[in-house]
């Protein structure tokens, strides 16, 4: 049962050695128990189709248990065993009851018709079979009331009233239980996180050795069976050396082949390798009931016989059973009643921490106020912010470094809540500030900005006892290909100094850090929500002033021409009347005048930008710049003018109306701001990454770098307003804008004396290609 | 006695219809000129059908239209008369500060003969309202006759 097809590695000292962390336990796992198609000899096993009740497999022990031989059953209908009236009163039993999860009682009789002594029969569904479990009754030809238990159990239940504490409750329960069930060790088992497990209560004969504070690997109780136990309210095992009792006929009933599913089953034969372990402990007997919280197996009451096999029967387990599902329940409570206090104070500060998030600024703030921070009633030493790259520090933390090393190990971790109190063992790089932070409580906040809250605790450096040596759980015989694992012999005590571990966190603590996760995330959510809406608004208020914007300039507009037609009216007709001083200033007024008619048509012009439709259309951009080229040659016929226009530039999904303001307004500034005897401009395209950066080059002036961030701004002059001819200064920023409009950027090389390069692209870009 | 054509401006600021009237005498222009400050006014007058002997002032042979009106609004107007069936004999040209693509379009939609932008310039000015009024006035033949009757 335990050879395994995958060879398992081994230490290059020992090869027949596998340690805890390189064997692979997985390969127990692999062992599938439930599905052994043998039962233990303590009962007979019957499996049947619904509705006929048609007997399609027995335990071979049916002669022996129920009076008729396996063959002759199987084929039978229920009642050929159990008769007429049995047989209606069982199916008036499945009819009532639920028929899942655990095996539940059907009957009991105080004989079979082939068979003397009194059965009880409990019953499962699995797999649409009906499985039937007989076990005889304590008295050989009577029924005992199940009551005389139960008048035992209330005294039990008495016993344990008034003992505060959970491991002072568990101490009671196993003394109580060692009386009730005779086996000569109870003990009360608690699994760690990591799945090993620590005996936490104990009751035994004084001549056997105790088990109370040692620890067992995570191998002794492997995944399956911690998955079997959380199962069933109790096992039993009355003898480990017993011989398995096989199904007849050993081909499955079912369709696909495979063996019947047992897990729920009583009877079913247990894993070799628990036998073996057993027997290498020397025990002979065992009862085992899982210790449930919140659905979750939280540890185990194992009662163990070492002098001889022992069986419990159906009227003693029943109220031992009771009894272990009570433990159960109270085990949550009196954990919880441990940390009453604890737990108010973490809900005091919770709620301190929330109405000051409410009024900080930013989680710094908020998380780490002089009077209420994240260590507030939290029992840890340290705490960190890491936000948007920034790390902040509260306490005894690693350092900014450390704490941004071990960001890069949580954004792996595919939980937002995580609870480690042997850091360096989870995360290897934390060995070396594992003094301060063995202990890593941490929430992730938002995945998009990696945000994450930390709490640390230092290292505690502590004793631990094993049974056995927890690095060798099991012993590998290599046998060519394959590999056989053994249950380890060993359990003589094994010392461990156990470093890199800090206290474990409370179930209330990792409570309180998801509490407070999902409180700034509330209010990320919140914040977002007001963020669109003033983006909403400002979108409107945007829109709202360029509105104004335009009908402002067009308004004022009118008034101005007013004023300029009356001055030129003035001069034409009685400009001769004025002295010449009166001339100039009627020149001047017109001059102003002209200017504030520059400035409104360029703001006009700003504007309009904004709301011209935005529709594309595949433009030749060759074709676009002649069209601006011709246009502004003959607007400027005094001047020396040389355009070298690249031939063969792209074909553009583009605006043409913004793509000529663009070219347009680069040419005039290229014309403009030059005092070359001939003005040469140079019209081109290359190409980036796929994206066409267009550039407008020309011999001109230059601009000294130091105002190149400047130079796209509205109205922003480097000259005086009378030279190069004035102008609105708003050139630039109309061609700023038409680019972003279509999405792309617009950047200028430049020297003072040495001309200057304009670039820009048209589209959103795949990659920066600024210099 | 014969009435000379005239032409109507429909404008609401004195300074504007002083500046026009002075290119209009600058250019030789010298038929008679009614204004309306109102587009209100200016429709009233141009609808009622009266013969142009019962009238005040005649009905013109082309109006010159500003936009930008106080309460009807030029625009208004333009729509106001080309619901008018039959269509008025009168050719409007609209000669406003705007040079929004949105009002020159509206404007020829609603039946306007022409679009001036009002220039900045006074010398500018003058040439359009010479070259205006010598299209209108001395080349097209138009509805109303020499006579003020059609």
């Amino acid at each position: 049962m335990l050879e395994t097809n995958k060879p398992c590695t081994a230490t290059d000292s020992d090869p027949t050695l596998a340690t805890a962390n390189n064997v692979d336990i997985s390969s127990c796992d692999r062992e599938q128990v439930h599905l052994v198609g043998a039962i233990q000899p303590h009962g007979a096993l019957l499996v049947l189709q619904e509705p006929s009740l048609r007997i399609v497999q027995a335990s071979i022990n049916s002669a022996d248990f129920l009076g008729i031989p396996c063959e002759q059953l199987v084929g039978q209908c229920l009642d050929y065993l159990l008769g007429d009236e049995n047989t209606a009163a069982i199916s008036a039993q499945l009819l009532a009851k639920k028929l899942t999860g655990t095996f539940t009682h059907l009957l009991s009789l105080p004989c079979l018709a082939h068979r003397d002594g009194a059965v009880h029969i409990t019953g499962n569904r699995i797999d649409s079979l009906l499985l039937l479990e007989f076990e005889r009754s304590r008295y050989a030809a009577e029924l005992h009331p199940a009551h005389a238990y139960c008048g035992k159990l209330q005294d039990i239940i008495q016993q344990l009233h008034g003992h505060a504490g959970l491991l002072n409750f568990l101490a009671v329960a196993v003394e109580q239980l060692r009386d009730l069930t005779g086996f000569e060790r109870v003990m009360a088992y608690r699994f760690d996180r990591d799945g090993s497990g620590e005996v936490i209560a104990e009751a035994k004969d004084t001549a056997l050795e105790a088990y109370l504070g040692l620890h067992y690997p995570a191998s002794d109780v492997p995944e399956p069976a911690r998955r079997l136990f959380a199962l069933s309210p109790l096992r039993h095992l009355p003898d480990v050396d017993y011989v398995p009792v096989l199904l007849y006929p050993a081909l499955s009933p079912l369709a696909d082949g495979r063996p019947v599913d047992l897990s729920h089953s009583f009877l079913r034969s247990v894993s070799e390798m628990y036998t073996g372990y057993l027997r290498n402990m020397g025990v002979k007997a065992t009862l085992v009931m899982p210790l449930m919280k919140c659905g979750k197996l939280w540890g185990l009451i194992s009662c163990m016989h070492h002098s001889a096999p022992k069986y419990l029967h159906y009227e003693q387990r029943f109220p031992i059973e009771l009894f272990s599902r009570m433990v159960s329940l109270r085990i949550g409570d009196l954990d919880n009643l441990d940390h009453c206090a604890y737990r108010t104070r973490l809900d005091q500060a919770h709620g301190q921490l929330i109405s000051q998030i409410g009024r900080a600024e930013t989680h710094r703030q908020a998380l780490f106020g002089n009077t209420i921070n994240l260590l507030n009633g939290f029992d840890a030493d340290g705490a960190a912010l890491l936000e948007e790259g920034q790390v902040t520090l509260l306490g005894l933390t690693p350092t900014v470094q450390q704490v941004e090393l071990l960001m890069q190990w949580l954004t792996q971790q595919p939980a937002d809540v995580l609870a480690t109190h042997r850091l360096s063992h989870d995360c290897p790089a934390a060995v070396e500030f594992s003094v301060v932070a063995s202990g890593l409580l941490a929430v992730r906040v938002s995945r998009t900005s990696l945000t994450w809250v930390m709490w640390f605790r230092p290292e505690v450096v502590s004793e631990r006892h094993w049974a056995g040596d927890p690095n060798k759980p099991v012993i590998i015989n290599d046998e060519g290909q394959a590999c056989r694992l053994q249950p380890r012999a060993s359990f003589a005590l094994w010392k461990e100094t156990v470093r890199g571990h800090s206290r474990p966190w409370l179930d209330c603590e990792i409570d309180h850090a998801s509490r407070l996760r999902q409180s700034l995330q509330d209010i990320l959510v919140e914040r977002a929500c007001q963020l669109k809406e003033l983006n909403t608004e400002l979108e409107h208020s945007n829109q709202a002033l360029s509105s104004f914007v335009y009908a402002a300039s067009h308004d004022l507009k009118e008034p101005l021409r007013g004023i300029h037609n009356y001055v030129e009216l003035l001069r034409l007709e009685e400009g001769g009347q004025l002295s010449g001083q009166g001339q100039q200033r009627i020149d001047t007024i017109l001059r102003l005048t002209d200017r504030m008619h520059d400035f409104l048509v360029g703001l006009l012009e700003y504007s309009h930008i904004s709301h011209t439709p935005q529709d594309l259309f595949n433009c030749p951009i060759n074709s676009l710049v002649e069209e601006v080229v011709e246009m502004l040659k003959q607007a400027n016929p005094n001047d020396s003018i040389t355009v070298d226009i690249q031939p063969a530039m792209p074909t553009i999904l583009c605006n043409p109306t913004n793509v000529k303001v663009i070219f347009q307004n680069l040419i005039i500034n290229a014309i403009k701001y030059n005092r070359a005897a001939v003005k040469t401009i140079k019209i081109g395209c290359h190409a980036t990454n796929g994206n066409p950066v267009f550039f407008v080059q020309d011999n001109g002036i230059g601009i000294p770098p130091e105002f190149h961030e400047y130079i796209f701004q509205p109205f922003k002059r480097l000259h005086g307003n009378k030279e190069f001819g004035g102008g609105s200064s708003i050139g630039l920023a109309i061609t700023q804008k038409a680019v972003t409009q279509q999405g792309g950027h617009i950047w200028i090389e430049s020297e003072q004396d040495k001309g200057s390069t304009f670039s820009f692209t048209l589209a959103p870009e795949q990659a920066d290609e600024r210099v | 006695m014969k009435k000379m054509r005239s032409l109507m401006i429909v404008e609401d600021s004195d300074e504007d219809f002083e500046v026009i009237c002075w290119a209009l005498q600058k250019s030789g222009f010298t038929h008679p000129v009614i204004r309306s400050a109102r587009a209100e006014e200016a429709l009233m007058h141009l609808i009622t059908e009266l013969s142009q002997a019962e009238r005040l002032n005649p009905y013109p042979c082309l109006v010159l239209l500003d936009l930008n009106l106080p309460g009807m609004n030029g625009l208004q107007l333009l729509e106001a008369l080309g619901q008018r069936q039959p269509p008025l004999p009168v050719p409007i040209v609209v000669m406003s500060t705007s040079n929004n693509p949105v009002d020159i379009v509206a404007s020829y939609r609603l039946g306007a003969a022409g679009y001036i932008l009002k220039p900045f310039k006074l010398e500018l000015y003058l040439e359009k309202i010479r070259e205006l009024t010598h299209y209108w006035f001395n080349t097209v033949t138009l509805p109303i006759g020499e006579d003020g009757e059609n």
